[in-house]
């Protein structure tokens, strides 16, 4: 394995979570899939369309997120909202993560 | 957009082909939704609608492993939780039910009177088979449960703990092993002598004791298969002393049960192994020679299965003292 593709794959692990958590936060205003994949990268959390539309789905069979059909516009779409459990799974991964963010500060200095 | 419609037509229909009626209309729909918006926005940046929809199409991936993602479907065969255990099953059963079918299905060809080619030729499909047969259905098995089980534990595994590591193996060379292999080497080379001066077999016919073994093979024979029992008594002395099996004491055991079984399969073959006096006086004579057949033929195979036991066993002990 290449050193950019070790890279890569230790970036992906790292990452992975951030995501769900970067979800419940947004939808606490009602988003839908494409919009919400637009918001993730502009708030610079690179997601794929195919790795964020089942990520969805599996959340609001958690009961993390709910769902709604809009059809107001030409183009009927799915908004999602995060629910109650949402928003505690959402506290408790904030909270983790700002004390792994601590931990890390807290790490040796690097050279 | 009837021109480009049909490629997310046909991407949309695939994906839903495995995933349940009844999420179809929904997942359908929110993933057209989904697509047409980003196939808008790339047209909006200035992409051509055909260009579009096959970058946007294409960076979904494969239908089918996205319609997986959508409803919880593996997809590998077998996965980490179940793998050890699958792994471990198949491992015990191509060790233990192999040997024993090629075992079996030798006896059988052998007692019905086969030539030695219909025997191999009866076996070696017979192995492969089972070896066949033992990989698929056990792996189907786990596949089976593996996607009956969802989330919750089948039970199939329980949780690990300290008191399943292996015990440390034996090594075979303790004073033990050196003095139950001496004691039984002593005991067969007394029946041996014995079987000569007095006879091991009662036979009220012949008025007393007879000798098991044909009288024909005394001296050279007898006298050989006493030199082997002294060879082998040497090679456990040789193992004691060493402390360990290495390849080298391990193959002259090979040697030496070669030395047993081929000499032992020759004379039964030729039926001289035996006293000849024995079947008619034991069993009335009319079904002397079938019993006779029968009884060579199982100490025939029984003599090959310990000696190859004995054989693999000693280079196990070997690979593991290294």
């Amino acid at each position: 394995m290449s050193e950019t593709e070790a890279l890569d794959t230790h970036l992906q692990e790292l990452r992975r979570g951030t995501t769900v958590l970067a979800c419940l936060r947004l939808l606490q205003e009602p988003g839908y899939g494409y919009g919400l994949l637009e918001e993730l990268s502009r708030r610079g959390f690179d997601t794929d369309a195919n790795t964020l539309y089942p990520l969805l789905r599996r959340l609001e069979k958690q009961g993390h997120l709910t769902s709604e059909w809009n059809t107001d516009e030409a183009r009927p779409r799915k908004f999602y909202r995060t629910s109650d459990a949402g928003r505690r799974l959402a506290r408790a991964l904030t909270d983790d993560f700002t004390a792994i963010a601590d931990a890390i500060a807290g790490l040796p200095e690097e050279n | 957009m009837p021109t480009t419609a049909t490629l997310t037509d046909r991407y949309v229909e695939t994906a839903m082909r495995s995933v349940p009626e009844k999420q179809r209309p929904d997942l359908s729909a929110e993933l057209r939704a989904s697509i047409e918006d980003e196939i808008d926005a790339r047209i909006a940046a200035g992409d051509s609608a055909d260009a579009a929809e096959r970058t946007v199409l294409t960076e979904l991936g494969d239908p089918d492993a996205l319609a997986a993602g959508y409803i919880d479907r593996p997809l590998w065969l077998i996965g980490p939780r179940y793998y050890l255990t699958w792994w471990r099953l198949t491992k015990l059963l191509w060790a233990i039910v192999p040997a024993c079918v090629a075992f079996a299905v030798a006896l059988g060809q052998v007692l019905a009177g086969e030539s030695i080619g219909a025997v191999i030729g009866a076996v070696v499909p017979a192995v492969i088979s089972v070896i066949v047969n033992i990989g698929f259905w056990t792996a189907l098995v786990f596949f089976i449960i593996e996607r009956s089980a969802g989330d919750k534990d089948a039970g199939v595994v329980s949780a690990w703990t300290v008191d399943r590591l292996p015990e440390k193996k034996e090594r075979g060379a303790g004073l033990s092993d050196l003095i139950a292999s001496l004691v039984f080497l002593a005991l067969a080379a007394g029946a041996v002598i014995w079987d000569q001066l007095f006879g091991l077999a009662y036979l009220t016919d012949a008025g007393g004791w007879l000798p098991a073994l044909s009288p024909a093979l005394w001296p050279g024979w007898i006298l050989g298969l006493l030199a082997l029992i002294a060879l082998e008594a040497a090679l456990a002395v040789v193992v004691y002393v060493n402390g360990r099996w290495t390849t080298a004491t391990a193959t002259v055991n090979a040697v030496l049960n070669v030395a047993f079984v081929v000499p032992l399969l020759w004379l039964l073959s030729r039926e001289e192994l035996l006293n000849p006096a024995l079947f008619p006086g034991v069993i009335p004579a009319a079904s002397a020679d079938t019993v006779e057949t029968v009884v060579v033929t199982l100490l025939g195979f029984g003599a090959v299965a310990i000696a190859l036991w004995d054989t693999i066993d000693g280079f196990l002990k070997s690979r593991r003292a290294r």
